[in-house]
């Protein structure tokens, strides 16, 4: 059983991820699910890294996405990071914690975009705040694992 | 205490100022800008100075004749700077270590005002 | 990656403040949705009344806490629940002499330990997730409540309250299974 404060923090999750896409305005869900995302994690990552010492590189950030980070949004780590070494990274969580509660099978599939929206957005904003400006999209094609891939803006 | 206090942004543009009343602003001002220019090069990429712990609290950037200059900077790139007065003895090492800790704690206290816009002057108190 | 960088921070600390964090990102998302502010009070109390529905399922397999016998339980049980959900201890007081209305005093509120209320919303219930999660949990044990904030520390008041007021029984609706 996941600790009480994790389940609190899903609730609210999906109740945000329902307000948006039953909304009125359905085509803006997933830019402003992506925005509450991207403003948590620019503030989150702010408070989060007040004891860690100062990021060697860019790999070296990513990598505490993948380890302390996720660990501390998602209690665990990302399973799998690639990087082409071009500013190309590939985040595999092959149980993703939002897509847990959605029955696998294909039929559901496509449901799945609108779970990983926000995380998306939780990404972005905290690299923003460490520096790194990025495109971040998700896909997901066997639940409940999802793969992040994080574009880095150079220039 | 401390006499200056300066809080730099991402792009290096101010977010706070905080003089002693009754100082030289335009010296303190001037001795930030130089510090500033210190920290630059002391987290600059691919330095890697030995023996550096990469400890955010960046300790004496230099001194003055009247002043010290402390510097520090956060992992999202807001970089502190106070200025003491060289007599000061009551201020050892680990007291501004400690003085840039609770300083870094408020800012981010700051940062997650669902209402404050980052990279905005900061009016809290 | 350092070392030092794994070390450990306070996990439950942590998972708190993601979530105020999250919460005060929906809010402002909410308030550049809606002109109307207290248009924004009713999707806050609506969505913590959705969050209660489905939380008290969680509390009722977690904190195993037996049957409510009168109002008095209900009101340990909200005791009980933010401690377990939120970390915090809020006092439970001002009972009415007719023993159907309480008080749920917060000290301190933990959505809003980042939050300064800017002059321009001194309308907005920025808290007012809670009386939903409230109203939606005791709906969900059949007992119909009204929740709201009479007093908020964000709006200068000394302590920050929620008045919570028995309405009725709702027998009609699918019975509470045996225990």
């Amino acid at each position: 059983m996941s600790a009480a404060e994790d389940v609190l923090f899903e609730l609210l999750h999906m109740e945000i991820v329902k307000t948006f896409t039953d909304s009125k305005d359905k085509d803006d869900a997933a830019s402003k699910l992506e925005y509450i995302g991207f403003t948590t994690g620019y503030r989150f990552v702010e408070r989060a890294t007040r004891e860690t010492n100062r990021f060697k590189d860019e790999l070296d950030i990513m990598k505490y996405i993948c380890k302390v980070f996720w660990v501390s949004v998602f209690k665990k780590e990302i399973d799998n990071l690639r990087t082409n070494h071009q500013g190309v990274y590939v985040l595999n969580d092959n149980n993703f914690r939002f897509l847990t509660r959605i029955s696998s099978g294909k039929q559901y599939l496509q449901y799945a975009p609108r779970f990983v929206t926000f995380t998306c957005g939780l990404i972005r904003g905290s690299l923003a705040n460490l520096g790194i400006n990025c495109v971040v999209t998700a896909e997901v094609s066997h639940l409940p694992a999802c793969k992040f891939q994080v574009q880095v803006q150079r220039g | 205490m401390a006499v200056s206090l300066t809080i730099i942004g991402k792009e290096n543009s101010p977010l706070y100022i905080w003089m002693d009343e009754g100082r030289d602003s335009l010296q303190l001002q001037y001795l930030a800008h130089t510090g500033l220019d210190v920290i630059q090069e002391k987290i600059s990429v691919g330095q890697k100075l030995p023996g550096d712990s990469r400890e955010l609290y960046l300790g004496l950037l230099y001194a003055s004749e009247e002043y010290k200059i402390y510097g520090y900077t956060t992992n999202s790139k807001i970089k502190f700077i106070v200025i003491t007065d060289v007599t000061n003895a009551a201020l050892r090492d680990n007291e501004i270590r400690m003085m840039f800790r609770h300083l870094h704690s408020i800012y981010s206290t700051v940062v997650c005002n669902p209402f404050y816009v980052p990279g905005e002057k900061i009016s809290s108190q | 990656m350092s070392r030092q960088n794994l070390r450990a921070i306070d996990p439950k600390k942590v998972s708190g403040e993601l979530f105020t964090l999250t919460y005060g990102s929906l809010v402002a998302q909410l308030l550049k949705d809606y002109e109307n502010v207290e248009e924004v009070n009713r999707q806050l109390e609506r969505i913590g009344y959705n969050i209660g529905m489905r939380l008290i399922e969680d509390f009722l397999a977690r904190a195993n806490p037996g049957r409510c016998y009168d109002f008095r339980d209900t009101a340990d049980k909200i005791q009980q629940a933010f401690k377990l959900y939120l970390g915090v201890s809020p006092s439970i007081g001002s009972w009415s002499p007719g023993g159907d209305e309480f008080s749920v005093v917060l000290d301190p509120n933990p959505l809003t330990e980042f939050v300064e209320l800017p002059d321009h919303l001194q309308n907005l219930r920025y808290s007012n997730v809670l009386p939903g999660v409230i109203r939606g949990a005791a709906e969900m044990v059949q007992i119909e409540v009204l929740a709201s904030f009479i007093a908020d520390s964000l709006k200068g008041d000394n302590i920050t309250e929620i008045r919570v007021k028995f309405v009725k029984r709702l027998e009609d609706a699918v019975p509470a299974g045996e225990d």
